[in-house]
């Protein structure tokens, strides 16, 4: 019984942090059609920046937020730069489809080329500023701690209002509006481009949290070729696709799902697995329910 | 039918034969083994490295060309090798094995180093053995930062020798120690799933070791949040007194962090290679203190045991080279030790230099070379083994490990099914000012 | 010349480069061996993305099945060389057609995550079966070079001639299936599936076929890049290889043959390029971070300016300027009576 209950909550715990890149992507992909690869690169730059932040402001509470608006702030910058002049130059052709890619690859051998230029060597540690030792009731310790919690209460409070803001707000509707039918949008008299910016600097807030918060919860250091970042690209996309991309609670439940079969993996059968696992989970979902188990548009992407 | 404009395909040809032609402007070598050796003159002689500088393996590891040529550069301030200065070319492989050869072969081709040292990772050396043809060509390739036990079988790698002792080594060595000292009590075994772990579970099953949990988990995973967690979990489940690492410095990183935010307790035996603290401080200032009461192993003496006549002068060494810029820890012991034992060797090789001359003066007198570690060098005519056992000691607050019982107590083994013995082996004196 | 008689062509090109690799120097020509082994690997892509319209984001997965197929053929069945590298395809292409037939609904960026979630998974899978080494790897070795070849004929030219040998034929080959109805087929289905189905081609089929010949041909490159570094290890065929891969083939010309050898000679010239750059000014973080930096570079700035490669984009200027209508690729589909053609890319 108690691995049971330190299965359900190492799985949430993973849980929480694939859900915030799972959003970061989903909410690209719902304001502008595009899967950023580079959304890893980016996170890890926000965390840097984090870092410095931190090291300079001190508090890790002023850090978080400061990191999340520069982290907007430079996903707006790559949208506007890089985006768009995609568009303008690359939208006919065999290359269409992949151009954005391509593109966001490119732009993640730059980031990750960049932070080695300027923090390579340096020792980087970001510091949890709550405990992660795990809460006691009576003598038996379970596998959530502050932070844990924090990064729970966190991962939830975004969903809640990131999602407020698409369904219930008049920007939400533009965002919307602006990814599945920009003409119409344009023609309703929504700035759709000045729109599309602003879902990628959500989505880069988001990212810059992700990065952030996986750090300090994890083991706190940073290397310009993180694995953990490409490995949380890789699993929050698989969280993304098995919520479903187009659903923002998708995300989150998408990762729960992947976060506790991975647990009950690791837990039951052997951790060796991990990946192959998470790879044969992301085959069913495509083959079985491509949509996501809360995407409610059915059939291919195309 | 779709037609292709012929053009652009003979354009691109054409561009690119006279591309080549003209990076072509040094003629053809011809493969001539009876030239003079490459990278020595009559004062000087060239050696090359290639490690991981940068990327995933690189905390820790990458302190080592530098330590190397940290020592180089006194021998050189006290005259070289028989009046020879050693300058070290160091290159940067990334722990990739395809980057490794490129590397060598800019180390052997066209900086034409003498003899290549202390390349890291046993992918990347088997690679770039094969492939750059080292025993065809003669080069030698001394003492390989890897515990794979295959590098010391001359056969196979006859101008490579080894310097660490193997994983199966240490696994017996660990083994006997846990049979003596934590009898009866539940074992747990944490392994790296390839054939890293695979050789400490060959070394486990030769000295009849078994353990009540076995964790492995796959090489990369413990990078993914909640892998350590799950360590955790099962060993409180199984309740396992005594929890045995044998992985690299990240997984150590998640088990024990993880171990202390779940607030469980055990007695924790790291491999060498996992127990850097190091490259766990690196990490985490904070995890350090996890290690503390840990077992480790190791075959040098302590970086921290200013008692010994090495550690003394390698540090003074060091410090006069960086000042206090970096640390004095094992990885710079390793290193420097590595430099040590490369230039008793060219000094064994005599002043008329050749590579065939150095392999041999190794064969037949490496294993009476003066060195650091504390145990016998096994090399011979018949295996290129380097240092063959472990003393135990236990991590302090800060890291250090100490040799339990005040003194080093080495045991040494094969990576046979030899047994397990206490060493009696009294290392000689450091010679003069340490060259 | 090459329209009438692409054979020669290609025999003519074999023999300057059998002449080059006598005048250079090992280090080239071990780099010349790199570029044929890319060549192969942009060649699997262009087929991919540009004639079928498929993102492979993790084609290294399959360069790394071919390089462990070929080495253990090598060392449990001591197979000659033509032989494991029959194997590396047939296991490769089998690999490709089940992860085609998984992904024949995919597109976009699905099908491009998940390929990238094949290649981070896939060592992890190396490690789970012992006998393919684990991150230590297998040891692919071919052996030296005949001796009919002379006492300096040196195992880099071998590789050499062995690659180009290789990557020769499968160019020629690849070649003449883009210019078949197989090739047609793709193409229609990538320019619109729906048309295509009507016009008789069986969309499933056709995008699964593309997979897995690409996948063969990768599984070759892997083959060959195992043999090079005689080492078939999960390190050799990282992320970053199925990035590099992605990245020639977007520098070549992502929707013509003819540009290949420009992302191939670009992967292996500007690790050098930045050798030489940071041997002048001297500074480590230079020589690890400038590569990256100048292949990132060049991608951002070929896909924004250069989409569709270099090549079609002088040709499409060309074309602009007047001239006859030497487009670069021409189709003309029969449906029915009725011939449709076009003069323009």
């Amino acid at each position: 019984m108690n691995q049971f209950l330190d299965m359900v909550l190492i799985g949430i715990s993973a849980a929480s942090i694939y859900s915030l890149m799972a959003i970061s992507m989903v909410l690209v992909w719902r304001s502008t059609q595009v899967v950023n690869f580079a959304q890893a690169g980016m996170a890890l730059l926000s965390t840097y920046i984090g870092y410095e932040l931190v090291a300079r402001v001190g508090h890790f509470w002023i850090a978080l937020p400061l990191a999340m608006i520069l982290g907007a702030a430079f996903s707006a910058f790559i949208e506007f730069v890089l985006m768009r002049t995609l568009q303008k130059h690359s939208s006919q052709g065999a290359i269409a489809a992949i151009a954005p890619i391509i593109a966001t690859l490119g732009l993640l051998g730059l980031i990750r080329a960049g932070i080695g230029f300027i923090w390579g060597h340096a020792d980087v540690q970001l510091e949890a500023p709550l405990s992660k030792v795990g809460y006691t009731f009576g003598d038996v310790t379970i596998v959530m701690s502050p932070m844990g919690l924090f990064v729970l209460l966190f991962v939830i409070t975004l969903m809640i209002i990131v999602s407020i803001v698409f369904q219930r707000t008049n920007i939400g509707l533009a965002l919307r509006a602006s990814a599945y039918a920009p003409e119409i949008a344009q023609l309703a008299g929504i700035r759709v481009s000045g729109i599309r910016t602003l879902g990628w600097a959500i989505a880069g807030a988001a990212g810059a949290a992700a990065g952030i918060l996986q750090t300090v919860n994890g083991t706190g250091a940073l290397t310009p070729e993180s694995l953990e970042f490409s490995l949380l690209l890789v699993f929050g996309f698989i969280a993304a696709v098995i919520g479903g991309l187009e659903s923002l609670p998708g995300a989150v439940l998408g990762a729960l799902i992947l976060g506790l079969v991975l647990a009950a993996v690791q837990i039951y059968i052997s951790g060796a697995l991990v990946f192959i696992v998470a790879f044969l989970l992301l085959l069913l979902v495509l083959g079985l329910r491509p949509q996501g188990f809360l995407g409610s548009k059915a059939g291919r992407r195309a | 039918m779709i037609r292709i404009n012929r053009r652009k395909l003979i354009t691109t040809s054409a561009v690119l034969a006279i591309a080549a032609l003209t990076v072509a402007a040094v003629p053809a070598q011809a493969f001539n083994p009876s030239m003079a050796d490459p990278g020595i003159t009559g004062s000087t002689i060239k050696l090359g490295i290639t490690s991981p500088l940068t990327g995933i393996a690189a905390p820790g590891y990458s302190k080592i060309p530098g330590a190397m040529k940290a020592y180089f550069d006194y021998v050189n301030t006290k005259g070289g090798v028989n009046g020879r200065k050693i300058t070290l070319v160091s290159k940067d492989d990334q722990y990739i094995p395809t980057t490794a050869v490129a590397k060598a072969n800019e180390l052997i081709l066209r900086d034409r180093v003498f003899a290549l040292v202390g390349t890291l990772g046993t992918a990347s050396t088997k690679a770039l053995t094969a492939s750059t043809q080292l025993s065809k060509r003669g080069v030698p390739s001394l003492f390989v930062n890897t515990g794979w036990s295959g590098f010391a079988d001359k056969k196979a790698y006859p101008t490579t020798f080894s310097i660490l002792p193997s994983y199966q080594m240490e696994a017996k060595i660990m083994a006997k120690f846990i049979k003596k000292e934590y009898t009866g009590k539940k074992l747990a075994l944490i392994y790296q799933d390839d054939d890293f772990g695979r050789d400490a579970l060959a070394g486990f099953k030769t000295a009849g070791l078994t353990f009540d949990t076995y964790i492995p988990y796959a090489s990369g995973s413990q990078a993914l949040p909640a892998t350590g967690a799950g360590w955790i979990s099962k060993l409180k489940t199984a309740g396992a007194e005594v929890t045995v690492l044998f992985g690299v410095s990240s997984a150590s990183t998640a088990a024990l962090a993880n171990a202390y935010g779940a607030g469980f307790k055990t007695q924790w035996v790291l491999g060498s290679v996992g127990g850097d603290a190091t490259t766990i401080a690196a990490t985490s200032k904070n995890y350090v203190p996890l290690l503390n009461g840990a077992k480790g192993f190791s075959f040098a003496p302590a970086p921290t045991d200013t008692t010994d006549d090495y550690i003394k002068k390698f540090q003074e060494i060091y410090t006069a080279a960086y000042g206090t810029t970096q640390t004095f820890d094992n990885n710079v012991v390793a290193g420097m030790s590595n430099a040590f034992l490369v230039v008793q060797a060219l000094k064994a090789a005599g002043k008329n230099l050749t590579r065939k001359g150095l392999i041999s003066a190794i064969e037949t007198k490496g294993s009476t070379f003066a060195s650091p570690f504390l145990t016998p060098l096994g090399y011979s005519a018949k295996a290129h083994t380097g240092a063959t056992g472990y003393w135990i000691g236990t991590y302090g607050p800060t890291g250090a490990l100490t040799p339990d019982g005040g003194k080093y107590t080495v045991y040494t083994t094969d990576s046979g099914t030899g047994p397990v013995v206490e060493s009696t082996y009294k290392r000689p004196a450091m010679p003069e000012n340490g060259l | 010349m090459l329209k009438k008689h692409p054979l020669i062509t290609f025999i003519f090109f074999g023999f300057i480069l059998f002449l080059i690799s006598n005048r250079l120097d090992e280090i080239r020509v071990y780099q010349g061996a790199t570029v044929a082994i890319y060549a192969i690997g942009i060649a699997s892509l262009i087929l991919l993305i540009g004639y079928s319209g498929q993102v492979s984001l993790g084609h290294g997965a399959f360069l790394a099945i071919g390089g462990f197929a070929a080495a253990l053929a090598r060392i449990h069945y001591e197979a000659p060389i033509w032989l494991t590298f029959v194997v590396a395809v047939l296991a490769a292409a089998i690999g490709g057609a089940l992860l085609g037939l998984a992904a024949a609904r995919l597109s976009g960026p699905y099908l491009a995550g998940t390929t990238l979630a094949l290649a981070i998974g896939l060592p992890s899978i190396a490690n789970q079966f012992s006998i393919l080494g684990g991150e230590q790897g297998i040891t692919f070795d071919i052996g030296l070079p005949p001796a009919s070849l002379g006492e300096d004929f040196t195992q880099y030219k071998w590789f050499f001639w062995i690659s180009w040998t290789v990557a020769l034929i499968t160019l020629y080959w690849l070649r003449n299936i883009l210019n078949s109805r197989y090739g047609r087929g793709w193409r229609a289905v990538r320019s619109n599936d729906v048309a295509a189905e009507l016009a008789g081609i069986h969309v499933g089929r056709n995008k699964v076929l593309a997979f897995t010949i690409s996948a063969g041909l990768a599984g070759l490159a892997g083959a060959l890049l195992a043999m090079t570094i005689s080492l078939a290890s999960p390190g050799v065929f990282p992320l970053a290889l199925s990035f590099s891969l992605a990245t020639g083939a977007v520098l070549s010309g992502v929707t013509t043959l003819g540009g290949v050898m420009i992302g191939a000679v670009t992967l292996v010239a500007i690790p050098e390029i930045a050798l030489a750059i940071a041997n002048r000014y001297g500074s480590e973080t230079i020589t690890t971070n400038l590569p990256g930096l100048l292949v990132s570079a060049l991608l951002i700035l070929t896909v924004l300016f250069v989409p569709n490669g270099p090549v079609e984009q002088i040709h499409a200027k060309r074309a602009k300027k007047g001239h006859s209508s030497h487009s670069l690729v021409e189709i003309s589909v029969r449906v029915g009576s009725k011939k449709w053609s076009t003069n323009k890319k």
